[in-house]
């Protein structure tokens, strides 16, 4: 495999920054986005209860992946699917494609098939591949990447959006998100009633029952898996869970947590193909399970309760650095604070090294993830790890001899602070901007004036 | 060594043991527990109103009446309509109002279903599918139109799976009907699945 080229995190988010509209529509989105998930999040008294649930189930199962994939394998084969294992992207877009070479193929959002880049390979086995979901199909029209898991599209304007838009429907279309819809819904409908291939992701699945879930609110993935003769899910492994009944406690998190509904407006659970007598439903049903990079992420101790992420969005949305970067930032399908522990974990630290310090790490990710992924401590790690492989600077070597230097007898933290406040002073009075390179510091931070005695002093007497 | 024999070699390799959490009872859970049946069909009709679903309250006998004068008023002219013994009376009404029955729904202006359990704390409607009762009926046309009897309402999604044995070869969550807000989080109804929802509560 050829090695993945460095993410420019530093350039990326001067970029965003620039950009007004995005600023803007990043800002409005995500106040939205917390404002929704509170109140339903607060009506539930266990919510933390649910959280530690949720987090204890997820780890129970990665500690017997191999047990769990077994069992679903087993199950979905007695109701008549069929299970094909992937080691990486590309066995998993070959297999998909040997399956639905030269067919029409709808698909709905999936993060996995974005981490894949499916749509070349079906496209180069001479499939017809349409996006079902809104922000997906005008992501395709764009020939862009989505910037926000839950919000696709969150990065263009309604106007950008009718110009996409009238070019697919060969008409003029004015910036209403209603009238917006209604074409598109006009435009995809006649796709969903022709395609032979429905491809989906999943959100869960069942070991128990040999059920995948798939979450939703528009409505195309129940036209992709009811109409299409052919349904192709594709998985990671670490998508498998234990028991039906888990489902009580996941569909309660999820969808508070990504879009503050108590309930997404769809939730599928599919077991097998149709049944005889049925009058729909694929006459199809292919599983692929899929590692990619798990099994080495779930064999490393320190980092393998990322691997419990269930796609919700929420780090995102609290995350002070993604509210004024976006996702693009990232060059990654998975942006944010869970985006910045797992691209380096995928992609290796030498191509995405700069991630895990795109944080503030001021905590909210982790607070705020319904299955209780320490992202901070994730983060940490990884920027430990970073350092260890290149090295730390000149600069903050010397810088960090110098703090210990201070800080481990008081005498010289004594010596050290009154200097400081002399310096300080000074420089409040005549030296700001500091020149180089010290201004790296406060070009985007105060220099808060020192008060006149120090705590310690005073704390003494 | 196949992918399959090398993915579950390298997960064996690194399995451990960690503890599995006993499954979480209804009880356990306060927002849900010891509702009364009433209390649960209010709860059911407050969220599902909530996400835009209209619901109807019908006593048996007046049952088929509200279904076919409703169906008329909102215009529809045909619809596709599930096999099921609450049904079937339905249909006949429907044909007496000029509104014809399909085997088609992407020609139908609106399905009629029942479904065969709700979920009073999240508005949910839960549909089974079977010989008879096609996925598509409450999913292409423009309308889905439900009827769930009061006593399959249960309290929270805690309550629910313990009723179900064996899985359908699709169980489906209805809450509302579609929507985006895919284009400036503007939210948008009716962008695959049905713009309106009607539910007919009868005991």
């Amino acid at each position: 495999m050829k090695p993945s080229p460095h993410i420019d995190f530093d350039r990326n988010a001067r970029e965003a920054l620039g950009n007004e509209f995005l600023q803007r529509a990043l800002r409005s989105a995500m106040v939205r986005f917390r404002e929704l998930q509170a109140p339903v999040i607060a009506e539930i008294p266990e919510w933390q209860a649910l959280r530690a649930y949720a987090h204890e189930v997820k780890l129970h199962t990665l500690g017997r992946l191999d047990r769990y994939l077994q069992q679903l394998e087993q199950e979905v084969s007695a109701r008549g699917g069929r299970v094909h294992w992937a080691r990486d992207g590309g066995e998993a877009a070959t297999i998909i494609a040997r399956l639905a070479r030269g067919r029409y193929v709808v698909k709905s959002k999936s993060m996995t098939s974005e981490e894949i880049h499916l749509n070349e390979a079906l496209e180069r086995a001479g499939c017809e591949v349409t996006e079902g979901d809104l922000g997906e199909y005008l992501i395709q029209l764009a020939g862009e990447a989505p910037s926000h898991i839950i919000a696709p599209v969150v990065h263009r304007s309604k106007e950008s959006i009718a110009e996409l838009l009238s070019a697919a429907a060969g008409t003029p279309l004015p910036a209403e998100p209603e009238v917006l819809t209604a074409a598109a819904r006009r435009l995809l409908r006649q796709r969903f009633l022709r395609a032979d291939v429905g491809i989906t992701g999943v959100n869960f699945a069942v070991a128990e029952t040999g059920t995948i879930v798939v979450v939703e609110n528009e409505g195309n993935i129940r036209l992709t898996t009811s109409l299409p003769r052919i349904h192709i899910a594709l998985m990671g492994i670490e998508k498998v869970i234990p028991r039906v009944a888990d489902l009580a406690v996941f569909l309660t998190l999820l969808p508070r947590a990504a879009t503050g509904q108590r309930m997404s407006s769809y939730v599928s659970f599919i077991t097998g193909p149709r049944r005889p007598g049925e009058a729909d439903g694929p006459e199809e049903f292919h599983l692929v399970i899929m590692d990619n990079g798990r099994a080495r992420i779930q064999a490393d101790a320190e980092m393998r309760e990322s691997l419990a992420c269930i796609r919700c969005g929420a780090c995102l949305d609290v995350c002070p650095v993604f509210e004024r970067t976006g996702g693009h930032a990232y060059e990654s399908e998975y942006s944010g604070p869970i985006g910045a522990v797992i691209t380096p974990l995928y992609r290796g630290l030498r191509a995405a090294g700069d991630l895990p310090f795109a944080s503030s790490l001021c905590g909210a990710c982790g607070e705020v993830c319904p299955v209780k992924i320490d992202l901070p401590r994730l983060l940490l790690e990884l920027r430990a790890r970073v350092v260890r492989e290149r090295g730390a600077s000149w600069s903050e070597r010397i810088f960090v001899r110098a703090w210990t230097w201070v800080m481990t007898r008081p005498a010289r933290l004594g010596f050290a602070a009154r200097a400081a406040r002399m310096l300080q002073r000074l420089v409040r009075r005549r030296l700001l901007p500091l020149p180089y390179p010290f201004s790296r510091w406060t070009v985007s931070r105060d220099l808060p004036v020192p008060p006149a005695r120090a705590f310690r002093d005073g704390w003494s007497k | 060594m196949s992918a399959r024999e090398e993915i579950l070699r390298a997960l064996r390799a690194a399995s451990y043991e960690a503890p599995l959490p006993n499954v979480i009872a209804s009880n356990v859970l306060a927002s849900g527990a010891k509702r009364s049946a009433g209390d649960r069909v209010e709860r059911f009709i407050e969220r599902a109103q909530a996400v835009g679903v209209e619901v109807i309250h019908a006593e048996r006998p007046a049952l088929v009446g509200l279904i076919a004068h409703h169906a008329t008023s909102v215009g529809v002219r045909s619809a596709v309509i599930w096999e099921d013994e609450l049904l079937v009376p339905v249909a006949a009404a429907l044909q007496a109002a000029a509104i014809s029955v399909t085997d088609r729904p992407e020609q139908a202006d609106a399905g009629i279903t029942t479904a065969d359990f709700a979920i009073a704390e999240t508005g949910t409607l839960v549909l089974t599918t079977s010989r008879g009762r096609p996925r598509a009926a409450s999913l292409v046309p423009p309308r889905h139109i439900a009827v769930v009897s009061q006593d399959r309402i249960v309290g929270t999604l805690f309550d629910l799976f313990p009723r179900f044995g064996s899985l359908p070869s699709a169980l489906t969550f209805i809450t509302g009907p579609s929507r985006t807000a895919d284009i400036e989080l503007t939210p948008v109804r009716g962008v695959h699945g049905p713009v309106a929802v009607t539910v007919f509560i009868t005991e």
